[in-house]
C-alpha cells in the first residue's frame, strides 16, 4: 500500500514538473505562438459565442430592432430538419465537395506526375505558369467565362455538334443533372496548377537515387512512377486527404451563387447559399445559425473520422 | 520663451482652424451620411447643385451607393444601430427592412401642415394612403415621403412607363403598322417577321421573345397573366376589384394561368424563345437588347432604360421598343376558368400612384432631422423644384414666352451620366419629394415668367417630347395617327383605394413567400420548356407544388388589402 503511494508519487510528480519546466524552458517558443494563440482565440473561439443565436427567435423584426430575441430552445433545428430544401442543400454540398475532392486531386497528382517526368525546363516552367494563373482570377470572371462557353451558342455546343457527338446543343447550364459535374469542371480549370504545386514539391524531395536504383533493376519509366513516385508522395496525399475531408461540408460559395438559376436552384444550393438566404436575406439568424452549427458538427464528425481511418492504415495523421 | 512662443502660435493655428465652424448656429455646415439603395456614381466635388445645396442648406452629402445584393447590405446595416447613415433610400426593400426594423424616425414629428406647408400640401391629397397606423401602438406614421407619383394637375401619359408587352418598332413597320392586341397576334406577328427575316444585315439571328428571370426581375416571367385578364400592376395577385371584399388570390396557379404559359410553351417548340434566356443574367439581358437583335419581351419600361439609351446612340431608331397592351383573345380562356363574373378589357396604365415607401428616411442616429425636413421644404418651392428638375436658367434651359424649353443637346445632356454627375443632384432629386405633373400656376424666374401648363419635368414637357422626337419616331406615330406613344394603349383607370398590390410589405409571410419564388423559379421555366406532350403534366406538377404558398400568400394579401381599403376610407 504505502509502496504503492510512493510509486504513484514518485511516478507523477516529476512528470508533471517535467512538463512544466519544459514549457519555461521553451519559452521564447511559448511566445512566439501567443499571436497565434490569440488570433485562433478571436476568430474561432470568440465567435462561437454567436452559436446561441441558434437558440433565440429572430421572427420578429419590431422585437429584434429593440433588441428583443426570445429563447426557443430547438425551435430552428427542428423548423430547418423539417424542409425539404434544407436537406437538398446537404446533399448538394456533400456532391459538390466529392466531386471537387475528386476531379481536383486526381487530376493535380496527374499533372504533377507529368511535370516531374518532362525533361525540357522552359516547357516545364511554362506548363506550371499557365495552369496555375486561373487561380488568381476572381470567380466573377471565371463564372462568366463559363457562362459564354457553355451557353446554347458556345463553342463547346458547337463543337459537340459539329463532331456529330450530340444532335442539340446541350442546355449545359439550365439542367440541374449537369450542374455538379459544371462546377468540377471549373474548379479543376481553375486550380489544378495550384494543387500540382505541393505534389511537385514533395516529389523533389524524393531521392534520386532511388530512381537510379529502379532503373538499374530494371524499371521502365511507368514502373519507376508506380513505385517510386506515387508511393514518395503518399504521406503528403495523405495528410491533404484528411484535411480536405474537414472541408468536405465547404463545397464554395461562389462559384454556385454565380453560376446557378431558378432552374438548377435544387441542385446549386448549398449550406452556405441555404445560411446567406435565410441570414442575411430573410434575417432569421436564428435558422441560419442552426444551419451553420449543423454544418460544423458534421465537419468535426468527418474529419476525426478520416483521421481515424488514416491512423488505422499506419499513415500520417493531423492530430 | 520660445517654448511658450511656438505653444502660442500653436493655439492660435487651432483657433483658426475652428472660426469657420462657428458661423450662424442653425446653418453651421454639416456633412450627413447617405446611404443610396441602387448602384450609381458619385457627383465631382465641382457639381453645380449640391454646391447650391452647400450654400443654401449648409449641407454636404458623403454618399455610399449600393454595391452587391441590397437586402444584405441593408439587413447588415440594421445590425449596427451605431453606424446607421443619416438620411437612407432602401430601395424596394425600405418597408421590409428599414421600417420593420425601426431605424427610421417617424417624419409626423415633424411635418404637418403649419411648420411645413409644401411638404404637406404636396402629401395632403394622398395622406390616406402615405400616412398608416402603427400596427403596436396605433399612432399615426409617415416613414418615407413618396420619391415619385405626387404629380399636379392631370395625369400625363405620353408614353408607357409600366409593365407592357414590347415589339421593335420594325416589325410593326414590317407588317405594314397593323394594331396588335391579342396575345396570338402578337405571336404571329414575330414567326412572321423571323420567317422572313431570319437574321439582322449583320448576320446575327434574331430572337423572337426574351423571360428575364433573374432573382426580382423574375416579375417578366410572372407577371403578364394579370395584364392579360386586363388588370394593370399588382404584382402576383388578381384582384376583383369589382367583387364587395376585393377578392385577391395568386393568378399563378390558376387555370386563366395556363393559356399563357401554353403559349409561351409553344412558341419555345417553335424556336422563338431560346433556352438561354432562362439563365441570362440582367446585364447579360441588358446587353442582347442594346445590340437590337431581340424582337419583343414582357417587362417595365424603366427595366430596360439602359438598353434604350444604348439602341438610340447607336441610332437604331428600328430596334427601339413600342409598349403594346394585350389581352387575352375571347377564346383562349374558356368561360368556367374564368373567375365568376369577369370580363376582360385592356388595362395596363394605372390611375397615378404615390410609391409608397419608396424614397428617402431618416434615421434614428441623425443628429439634424428638422434639417433635412428644412430643406426638403424648401426644395418643394417653386425656384427649387425648377433648379431640380430642370437645371439653371440660361445654361441647363431656357424660357420662352412662358414656355419652357431645351435644345437638342441640353436634353441630350440630362441622359448623359458623366453630365449629370456634374449638372445634377441626381442621388437626392430621386429620393426626395419632388415636384411632378403640371405646373398651375405661374413663376417669376428673375424677369421673365414661366407660366401655368409647363410641366415640373422636362422628360414631361411636349416641347421636349414632340419637339425633339427623332424623325423615325414622328413617322413612325403618324403612320398610326397617333401623337404619342401612350396612344397604343388605353388611357388610365381610376386607382384601385388600395393603390397597387405589389406595393405591400410581405416580411410578415417571408419563409412561405421565399417558398412561392423558388417554386416558380425552379418550375416555370421548365413548364415553359416541356417537351411536346408533357406541358400538361408538368403544369399540374408546378400547380401542385405551389398551390400551398399561393393558399397563405393569397389570404395574407387579401387582409391586407382589406386593410388598405379600410385605410384609405378614413375608417
Amino acid at each position: 500500500m504505502t509502496n504503492s503511494v510512493q510509486g504513484q508519487n514518485r511516478h507523477y510528480s516529476p512528470k508533471k514538473k517535467s512538463t512544466f519546466s519544459k514549457l519555461l524552458s521553451q519559452w521564447q517558443l511559448m511566445l512566439m505562438s501567443v499571436p497565434i494563440f490569440l488570433y485562433v482565440l478571436l476568430f474561432n473561439y470568440f465567435p462561437m459565442w454567436g452559436w446561441v443565436n441558434a437558440f433565440k427567435d429572430y421572427g420578429n423584426r419590431k422585437l429584434v430592432a429593440k433588441g428583443i430575441t426570445p429563447w426557443i430552445g430547438l425551435n430552428n433545428f427542428k423548423w430547418l430538419f423539417s424542409r425539404p430544401d434544407f436537406f437538398q442543400a446537404i446533399r448538394n454540398t456533400l456532391a459538390m465537395s466529392v466531386i471537387n475532392l475528386v476531379f481536383g486531386t486526381v487530376s493535380a497528382v496527374l499533372l504533377a506526375v507529368l511535370l516531374n517526368e518532362v525533361r525540357q525546363k522552359t516547357f516545364k516552367k511554362t506548363v506550371q505558369t499557365v495552369t496555375y494563373l486561373p487561380h488568381f482570377l476572381s470567380m466573377v470572371i471565371v463564372v462568366a467565362m463559363a457562362q459564354n462557353i457553355f451557353a446554347s451558342n458556345g463553342p463547346v455546343n458547337d463543337l459537340l455538334v459539329a463532331l456529330h457527338i450530340v444532335k442539340e446543343p446541350v442546355f449545359w447550364l439550365g439542367e440541374g443533372k449537369h450542374f455538379w459535374w459544371l462546377v468540377g469542371i471549373i474548379n479543376v480549370w481553375k486550380e489544378v496548377g495550384w494543387g500540382t504545386i505541393i505534389y511537385i514539391s514533395a516529389m523533389t524531395s524524393i531521392d534520386p537515387a532511388l530512381y537510379e536504383a529502379a532503373s538499374i533493376d530494371g524499371a521502365g519509366r511507368f514502373q519507376r512512377i508506380l513505385h517510386v513516385t506515387l508511393p514518395g508522395i503518399k504521406s503528403t496525399f495523405v495528410i491533404l486527404l484528411i484535411m480536405n475531408i474537414g472541408h468536405l461540408m465547404e463545397a464554395g460559395f461562389e462559384i454556385q451563387y454565380l453560376l446557378g438559376n431558378g432552374l438548377t436552384a435544387a441542385y446549386s444550393r448549398t449550406i452556405d447559399i441555404f445560411v446567406l438566404e435565410y441570414g442575411t436575406q430573410m434575417m432569421d439568424f436564428g435558422v441560419a445559425t442552426a444551419a451553420g452549427i449543423f454544418k460544423s458538427v458534421v465537419a468535426i464528425i468527418l474529419l476525426v473520422g478520416a483521421n481515424f481511418i488514416a491512423k488505422r492504415l499506419g499513415e500520417e495523421t493531423l492530430v | 520663451m520660445r517654448k511658450l512662443l511656438s505653444v502660442l502660435l500653436m493655439l492660435c493655428l487651432l483657433g483658426s482652424l475652428l472660426v469657420p465652424f462657428a458661423v450662424a448656429e442653425d446653418q453651421e455646415p454639416i456633412t450627413l451620411t447617405y446611404f443610396y439603395g441602387a448602384p450609381g456614381d458619385q457627383p465631382y466635388p465641382d457639381n453645380k447643385i449640391y454646391k447650391k445645396i452647400e450654400e443654401e442648406f449648409g449641407i454636404t452629402f458623403e454618399m455610399e451607393f449600393l454595391a452587391g445584393d441590397l437586402d444584405e447590405k441593408l439587413g447588415m446595416m440594421c445590425q449596427d444601430p451605431d453606424d446607421l447613415p443619416d438620411l437612407f433610400d432602401g430601395g424596394n426593400s425600405a418597408d421590409k427592412i428599414l421600417i420593420s426594423s425601426g431605424v427610421l424616425i417617424n417624419l409626423l414629428d415633424y411635418v404637418n401642415p403649419e411648420d411645413t406647408p409644401n411638404i404637406w400640401a404636396h402629401i395632403e391629397p394622398q395622406k390616406n394612403r402615405i400616412i398608416t397606423k402603427d400596427e403596436d401602438t396605433g399612432e399615426d406614421v409617415m416613414y418615407i415621403i413618396p420619391n415619385y407619383g405626387l404629380g399636379e394637375g392631370d395625369q400625363i401619359v405620353n408614353s408607357v412607363n409600366g409593365p407592357a408587352f414590347f415589339i421593335q418598332k420594325q416589325v410593326l413597320a414590317w407588317a405594314g403598322y397593323p394594331q396588335i392586341k391579342t396575345l396570338d397576334e402578337y405571336f404571329d406577328l414575330i414567326e412572321a417577321f423571323i420567317a422572313e427575316n431570319p437574321t439582322n444585315e449583320d448576320g446575327t439571328p434574331y430572337i423572337g421573345f426574351d423571360i428575364l428571370t433573374e432573382d426580382w426581375r423574375r416579375f417578366c416571367m410572372i407577371n403578364p397573366v394579370q395584364h392579360l385578364m386586363g388588370r394593370p400592376n399588382d404584382g402576383e395577385v388578381l384582384v376583383d376589384i369589382n367583387s364587395e371584399d376585393y377578392a385577391t388570390t395568386t393568378f399563378i396557379n390558376q387555370p386563366y394561368a395556363k393559356p399563357y404559359y401554353k403559349k409561351l410553351n409553344e412558341e419555345f417548340q417553335k424556336g422563338i424563345i431560346s433556352p438561354d434566356t432562362f439563365v441570362m443574367t440582367y446585364d447579360q439581358y441588358i446587353a442582347q437588347l442594346s445590340t437590337g437583335i431581340v424582337l419583343g419581351m414582357f417587362d417595365q419600361t424603366w427595366d430596360f432604360g439602359d438598353a434604350t439609351n444604348a439602341l438610340l446612340t447607336d441610332k437604331k431608331y428600328a430596334n427601339t421598343y413600342v409598349a403594346l397592351g394585350l389581352i387575352y383573345d375571347e377564346d383562349d380562356v374558356p368561360a368556367e376558368d374564368m373567375p365568376e363574373g369577369w370580363t376582360i378589357e385592356e388595362h395596363y396604365v394605372n390611375g397615378s400612384l404615390p410609391n409608397l415607401d419608396r424614397g428617402a428616411g431618416i434615421s434614428v442616429s441623425c443628429k439634424c432631422p428638422e434639417r433635412i425636413i428644412a430643406m426638403w421644404e424648401r426644395m418643394l418651392d417653386p425656384d427649387w423644384a425648377l433648379l431640380l428638375n430642370w437645371g439653371v436658367e440660361g445654361e441647363d434651359y431656357s424660357i420662352e414666352d412662358g414656355r419652357l424649353i431645351m435644345t437638342t443637346e441640353q436634353n441630350a445632356n440630362t441622359q448623359d451620366i458623366e453630365w449629370q454627375r456634374h449638372n445634377k443632384a441626381q442621388a437626392i432629386w430621386n429620393s426626395s419629394p419632388k415636384r411632378q405633373g403640371y405646373i398651375m400656376e405661374d413663376i417669376q424666374v428673375g424677369d421673365q415668367v414661366v407660366t401655368a401648363g409647363n410641366c415640373w419635368e422636362p422628360g414631361s414637357q411636349p416641347e421636349i417630347v414632340f419637339g425633339l422626337m427623332n424623325d423615325y419616331d414622328k413617322e413612325f406615330l403618324s403612320a398610326y395617327g397617333y401623337s404619342k406613344f401612350g396612344d397604343f394603349v388605353n388611357p388610365p383607370i381610376e386607382l384601385a383605394p388600395y393603390g397597387e398590390a405589389w406595393q405591400i410589405d410581405k416580411s410578415p409571410i417571408e419563409k412561405d413567400y421565399n417558398d412561392f419564388l423558388n417554386i416558380q423559379d425552379t418550375q416555370l421555366p421548365q413548364v415553359i420548356m416541356a417537351p411536346e406532350g408533357e406541358f400538361d403534366a408538368k403544369w399540374d406538377a408546378f400547380v401542385e407544388a405551389i398551390n400551398p404558398s399561393c393558399e397563405v400568400y393569397s389570404n395574407f394579401m387579401h387582409e391586407e388589402i382589406l386593410k388598405l381599403v379600410a385605410a384609405y376610407y378614413g375608417e
